[in-house]
């Protein structure tokens, strides 16, 4: 089974690599272990995350991809969909019916046709627009509603924190 | 890995606040289901249908319904029921006729071959659907050798990486035989809900259970005829058969109790 997602895995990263989805990096820590990935995400135009280039990381279960991978933030991030350590909490990384958050029905849930790609996409629209009924981090999602412009100040330093600056 | 650790050792201490508890339990319960679903092989030996009389010893309306079977049915294969059951049961049984029949083999592997380019303008990207169809393809060419593959067959089916790329490919045959006749198949579909969000959260994820709607998409999709016997609390004394497509020539009869699917053969044939 682990040789069926390895396949996969190799073919998702040729695919990345050749034809690249706009402002996403993504691909295996090292080349003998392809079931750990890093990705850097680049901040989307216009939003409070804007500049800012952000590394997660991606782990794969050996039965990829019937079960959806685990994706967490490796820098600061404070955002009401991403857990305060970093995990990230979007229904694509979810198979249906696994509904920490209850999900709206209509949200793109896990199943063997998604991909790496599809979830980096993901990840960059909930940082464009995040999704406050899921409160993977609850003073985020409520900031995000109630105070904005404070969301917006620390969205920047963490924009600044992840160029080094 | 790591998330066992986590479940065995957060669960009983402290509340924490980054941890999401639903979560947790929600891991529990998979890992309890997962038990329950290992118990049964993916595709179990053929056994007589007799042995389905000692489940129901207390029960007169499933007796009832046990007797009415035994009248047409010699045998059960029991399938894992793990939501894929349909699937699995459905693809076993066929494959397993088609041992003895390669005039139909030799068309269904034309059609799985046709069929894969409608896969492609159902939006499946050929990075994410090769490797199914691939493995598929290898499943369905041991079908040439005949009766002889019969052991390989239910080797492969008992193999997860095999029996498991089997079940995805049929889903997204029949998400995309759905998808295709979105709006014949849109009356079917409870709440607001399209032909397309359907397909994405109940055919193409893996364990997700199968209605009347799958059925008839996949056994259209592929023409072949299935009679599923419905085993229920209703107070019919029979076991109701409905075939799918309606008034097609039955390749594959399946037995239904509620929830899960199961291989039934025919007193007629071997």
């Amino acid at each position: 089974m682990a040789g069926a997602a390895l396949r996969r895995l190799m073919a998702e990263y040729k695919q990345l690599v050749t034809n690249p989805p706009e402002g996403i990096v993504a691909g295996p820590i090292s080349e003998e272990n392809f079931f750990e990935w890093e990705a850097l995400i680049t901040g989307p135009e216009g939003t409070c995350f804007e500049g800012g280039i952000f590394p997660a990381k991606l782990i794969f279960p050996f039965d990829y991809p019937l079960s959806p991978p685990k994706m967490q933030f490796t820098c600061d991030m404070f955002h009401p969909n991403v857990y305060p350590d970093g995990r990230v909490c979007i229904s694509i990384l979810h198979a249906p019916g696994d509904d920490p958050m209850g999900y709206e029905t209509s949200a793109e849930r896990w199943s063997p046709v998604q991909s790496v790609e599809k979830i980096l996409l993901s990840v960059v629209s909930i940082l464009a627009e995040p999704n406050d009924e899921s409160g993977a981090n609850v003073d985020a999602a409520k900031m995000w509603r109630e105070n904005r412009e404070e969301f917006n100040r620390i969205s920047e330093k963490i924009v600044r924190k992840s160029l080094g600056l | 890995m790591e998330d066992k650790k986590e479940t065995q050792t957060n669960i009983p201490t402290e509340f924490n606040p980054d941890l999401n508890q639903d979560e947790l339990i929600m891991q529990r319960h998979r890992e309890i289901e997962k038990e329950i679903w290992e118990s049964t092989s993916l595709v179990c030996e053929k056994e007589e249908l007799s042995s389905l009389e000692a489940e129901y010893i207390t029960d007169e309306v499933y007796q009832g319904k046990v007797k009415d079977l035994l009248r047409k049915y010699r045998y059960i294969r029991r399938t894992r029921p793990d939501g894929n059951c349909f699937y699995r049961a459905f693809a076993y049984a066929y494959f397993e006729s088609l041992l003895n029949h390669q005039r139909e083999y030799e068309s269904f592997r034309e059609i799985i071959m046709k069929n894969k380019s409608s896969l492609m303008t159902s939006g499946f990207s050929a990075v994410t659907l090769e490797d199914f169809h691939e493995t598929f393809m290898e499943v369905v060419d041991v079908l040439s050798k005949g009766t002889s593959a019969q052991d390989e067959l239910f080797k492969l089916f008992n193999d997860q990486g095999y029996s498991n790329y089997v079940v995805v490919y049929l889903r997204l045959i029949t998400s995309s035989q759905l998808q295709l006749k979105a709006e014949f198949y849109q009356n079917f579909i409870e709440g607001d809900r399209t032909v397309a969000e359907f397909c994405h959260q109940e055919v193409e994820p893996m364990y997700k259970a199968s209605d009347h709607i799958h059925i008839i998409a996949l056994s259209s999709a592929l023409g072949v005829g299935i009679r599923v016997r419905y085993m229920d609390r209703g107070q019919s004394t029979e076991a109701i058969a409905h075939d799918f497509p309606e008034g097609s020539h039955v390749h594959v009869h399946l037995l239904y109790r509620p929830g899960h699917y199961d291989i039934l053969y025919p007193i007629d044939t071997n």
